[in-house]
């Protein structure tokens, strides 16, 4: 119960603060016919209710999956397996992202379907999979993170030269919204249970970094597809 | 009144379905081969699945049929008025935004452990507020100028890996890890929806081009507050280290003193 009521009040505080400056815009600025301002306010709801349920889903089962996965898998003590599931769980649970499906739903209607949802969330999906997977090379063998940040930059810059103008935003977009409310959880969850038994307790800070390692994938891999398909 | 709430609810219920298969399925393949959990573990999985099912459709369907029309509705009649007024507005909104994102709490409780209490929270969320309130500022800039934004993001990650020679590695991987933290619910879905409906009022901009890129600027603002506030650190740690060199005796009350700072903050 605890639980629940943590989670309500922690969307309403997220939601709560902008939904009242657009109401206050909306009586001096905008003026919005008030039958379409009562649809904000409907989807304002809608969006509240949404995400509470979604997070106590996330809380009740989604998350405990990805800590029994992350203890469950460093003991098998093959490395293909731990790098294959990292690549796997990061692949479904940005499928799941709500805030990617929001970003790809925009940029479809946006470009008049020449960028299909279902492209852009295959391949940001993807993007983050690939990076997991590094990001679980990385706790297995101590690299610094500051290598693969500067090496993983360095490509978008590279990258970003070839690519159709249109895309250079999306894709940055793209690594922004990754880090949404499914994927920060499960992953941190992943990773801190991978590097808590590969390293006992003393390095559980190897868990940072994930996300950050996260949002570089997308940001690659959307520029990749301008880079073919445009 | 015409309200259309539940236009399209069975396609987006569909599309929800197909974003929470593939999670399910890995699900049952490490039951399987993996986990191997008992029935009422996994019936309490069931059940987590199923409220992520309804959750993400009410959700989705709140976007679809309120904050997307909306907000392009709103920047649309936005982009007609005062320019100056939306770098206002803009400022107001990233501000307000991240003061209640919910992530924001964990971030300020990994950087008060990181620094020893040295950064008082109210420090960091204050960079914190500032720097997103700028970066949708910037992004307004952005549309009203319509300038690229590489003339951002370039020297935002730039300036970020030259900060990060001076800062421990422990800031560097929350700062980085911060980026999204910004990035929540309303400012992905409402406050995007509102720029491509500026951006499509405003002449001479392509919404796809310009449209896009404030969640960026937006996910780099707490990189740069982190990264700062970790210089600031490092610096005073390094005059610490210093002054203990010099004299054992003065070391001691450093210690009492980071003692009572830290028992200050906690209050």
């Amino acid at each position: 119960m605890e639980n629940i009521k943590e989670t309500i009040i922690e969307v309403i505080k997220s939601i709560l603060p902008i939904a009242i400056v657009i109401t206050i815009l909306q009586f001096t600025i905008i003026w919005l016919p008030l039958e379409t301002f009562m649809q904000f306010l409907i989807g304002v709801l809608f969006v509240g209710v949404g995400l509470i349920l979604f997070l106590l889903g996330v809380n009740v089962g989604l998350l405990p999956v990805g800590e029994m996965i992350g203890s469950a898998l460093p003991k098998t003590k093959k490395l293909w397996l731990i790098i294959l599931f990292g690549f796997l769980l990061g692949l479904v649970v940005t499928i799941a992202e709500p805030d990617v499906r929001v970003l790809s739903s925009q940029v479809e209607q946006v470009s008049d379907g020449a960028i299909p949802q279902s492209v852009l969330i295959l391949s940001v999906a993807l993007g983050v999979a690939i990076f997991v997977a590094i990001a679980m090379i990385r706790i297995v063998f101590n690299i610094s993170i500051v290598y693969i940040l500067a090496v993983g930059y360095g490509l978008i810059f590279l990258l970003a030269a070839f690519t159709p103008p249109a895309y250079v935003p999306i894709s940055f977009d793209s690594g922004g919204v990754t880090t949404g409310p499914l994927t920060v959880p499960f992953i941190m969850a992943l990773g801190v249970g991978v590097a808590s038994v590969i390293r006992g307790k003393t390095a559980s800070r190897d868990g940072f970094g994930l996300i950050a390692l996260a949002s570089i994938g997308p940001i690659l891999s959307v520029l990749l597809l301008g880079v073919i398909y445009g | 009144m015409n309200l259309h709430i539940f236009e399209g609810f069975g396609g987006t219920m569909m599309e929800v379905v197909s974003a929470l298969i593939p999670l399910l399925v890995l699900f049952i393949i490490c039951q399987f081969f993996l986990l191997k959990l008992p029935l009422n573990k996994v019936k309490n999985i069931l059940v987590g699945f199923l409220l992520a099912f309804l959750g993400l459709s009410f959700f989705l369907q709140g976007v679809h049929i309120g904050f997307m029309p909306i907000g392009e509705l709103m920047g649309e009649i936005l982009g007609q008025r005062s320019l100056w007024l939306l770098i206002i507005i803009g400022f107001i909104l990233g501000f307000f935004a991240i003061f209640a994102e919910p992530a924001v709490s964990v971030l300020l409780h990994q950087v008060d452990e990181a620094s020893g209490g040295y950064i008082p929270q109210k420090v960091l969320l204050y960079t914190l507020s500032i720097g997103v309130g700028l970066a949708i500022a910037l992004s307004m800039v952005r549309i009203i100028l319509g300038i690229s934004l590489w003339y951002f993001i370039l020297p935002g990650y730039i300036i970020a890996l030259v900060m990060v020679k001076y800062t421990s590695k422990t800031f560097t991987a929350i700062a980085f890890d911060s980026g999204g933290v910004a990035t929540g619910p309303m400012t992905a879905t409402f406050i995007l929806a509102m720029f491509v409906g500026i951006a499509s009022v405003t002449e001479g901009r392509d919404p796809l081009l310009d449209g896009f890129g404030m969640v960026a600027l937006v996910a780099l603002a707490p990189i740069l507050s982190v990264l700062t506030l970790g210089v600031l650190y490092s610096r005073k740690e390094k005059a610490q280290d210093d002054k203990e060199a010099n004299s054992t005796e003065i070391n001691r009350d450093n210690c009492e003193e980071r003692k009572s700072q830290k028992s200050n903050s906690s209050i």
